[in-house]
């Protein structure tokens, strides 16, 4: 017969070998002992889900005081310089949305912090009209990075701004060192 | 005649009573080594150097009042000239005007706050820096390192290879003739120069324009970089570029006839490249919202 359609196929063909007597014969055991065991081994279970319960209470807890360590402790406070009333804007340097993008290694946060620390002394030693430039290009780059960990934020895998990002944050650093010397009057910048 | 007399020594006593106190003058001049190290420090005022084929260092100061002195020390291949004010004295109040002959050949190294720094006719390796006084300078065939903060600095070259490093932070950086190799950073300040065979040029601007134009040496390496500033090079080479033009939200132009394509189809980015003659040399240009323009004309 030449088959034509789906329809023409058998609906059932018997198997060669019929397996489940066997299959069976070795689940039912498995189920009595299970059934006999109910009663016994419902204290145990009901205290695993609690230390379970409690388990998981104690990670996210561990995980919350480590995320407030990190932020507390790693990260600087946005817009707030040591040693200072600087007015000078911080915002992003080393902030929040950087954890997406770029996070500089400890030693640059290090000299960059200790740099910022006596920005505001330094900045007193030059002549007013410089100080005002200064804090208008050190605004610049903050802007800049701000406006790069955005588009970042939003495009986390592009190379361009990576790179521009780092860049930007080397460019801050020189500045800030230029700033440093610069008030060191005879010694150069 | 008595009257006169008394009329006219009165008015001499008056004058004196009321015109400023003249500046002191300072002249000196020591021997010096022809390609030895010559030191030059001023607070405010201006200092300008000038080359000449002599083997001695001359120092013409005019003072103002709250200069303390003028020191000029004098060792083997090494001249120090110093501007010394008393310490009780501020920053503005102690300008001098130097103006300085040293041999061509020295390494000249000058460092001021607000003076001007203006130097020509040098042939040795200078370092010129000054918080926010302009900054001058003839270039030549040695290396020039040029620094400012807010000053604006200004470089001549007469096509004759060097390295030149400029950096400013809001100073604008103008380059005229550049040679060799050239490097110059700004954050705000804007970047423009004319190029005389330039090897390589890698320019960093945060929100400064940049703009380039003239003829660059084969086989050229060109990196040009800003995050909003606009970056323009009109620039030949023998042999031609390969170029790569990328930018994550500005226009990208030249005069190629070419048009840029996304880099992505998820993300704004845009990329023009290409090669122009046999491509020996290499141009990249990047920003991340300014406007790149290239073209070879």
């Amino acid at each position: 017969m030449k088959i034509k359609s789906l329809r023409d196929l058998p609906q059932e063909i018997a198997p060669p070998r019929d397996l489940w007597p066997g299959i069976a014969a070795h689940i039912a055991p498995s189920a009595d002992a299970v059934k006999a065991s109910d009663v016994a081994a419902a204290r145990p279970a009901a205290g695993r889900i609690v230390r379970l319960r409690w388990l998981a209470a104690a990670a996210a807890l561990a995980c919350l005081a480590v995320g407030m360590w990190i932020d507390r402790s790693l990260l600087p406070f946005p817009g707030k310089v040591e040693g200072g009333a600087l007015t000078v804007s911080t915002k992003g340097a080393a902030g929040p949305a950087l954890d997406v993008s770029y996070v500089p290694d400890a030693r640059y946060q290090r000299q960059r912090a200790a740099l910022l620390a006596s920005l505001q002394a330094r900045l007193n030693e030059l002549p007013p009209e410089t100080r005002t430039k200064v804090l208008a290009s050190l605004a610049t780059i903050g802007k800049a990075k701000e406006d790069l960990e955005r588009a970042l934020g939003k495009n986390p895998g592009d190379a361009l701004l990576q790179e521009l990002l780092v860049n930007t944050y080397q460019d801050e650093m020189r500045v800030l060192i230029d700033v440093h010397t610069a008030s060191n009057s005879g010694e150069g910048i | 005649m008595r009257t006169l007399t008394t009329a006219v020594l009165w008015m001499s006593l008056c004058v004196s009573a009321t015109a400023p106190a003249a500046a002191k003058t300072f002249d000196r001049e020591v021997a010096a080594d022809p390609k030895g190290i010559v030191d030059i420090s001023n607070v405010a005022g201006a200092i300008e150097v000038t080359g000449w084929d002599r083997n001695q260092v001359s120092v013409h100061g005019e003072l103002g009042e709250g200069v303390e002195r003028v020191d000029v020390t004098s060792e083997p291949g090494h001249t120090t000239i110093k501007v010394v004010l008393p310490n009780n004295s501020g920053h503005h109040d102690g300008s001098a005007h130097l103006k300085v002959q040293i041999p061509q050949g020295s390494e000249l190294d000058v460092s001021a706050v607000s003076a001007d720094v203006t130097a020509t006719r040098m042939q040795g390796v200078q370092r010129l820096q000054s918080v926010s006084g302009e900054v001058s300078a003839e270039l030549a065939q040695a290396n020039a390192d040029v620094k400012s903060v807010s000053g604006d600095v200004t470089l001549r070259g007469h096509g004759q290879a060097a390295g030149v490093h400029a950096s400013t932070v809001s100073g604008d950086v103008k380059i005229e003739h550049a040679a060799g190799d050239l490097e110059v950073s700004t954050v705000s300040g804007d970047v423009h120069g004319s190029l005389d065979g330039a090897r390589s040029l890698r320019v960093r601007s945060t929100s400064g324009n940049v703009t380039f134009a003239g003829k660059l040496a084969n086989g050229p390496t060109v990196d040009v970089e800003s995050i909003s500033g606009e970056l323009t090079l009109k620039a030949s080479a023998d042999g031609g570029y390969a170029y790569e033009l990328t930018t994550f939200s500005g226009d990208i132009g030249n005069c190629f006839g070419e048009h840029a394509e996304r880099t992505s189809q998820y993300s704004p980015g845009r990329a023009l490249r290409g090669t122009r003659g046999n491509g020996s040399g290499r141009v990249h240009m990047k920003s991340m919202s300014g406007e790149l323009m290239l073209c070879d004309k």
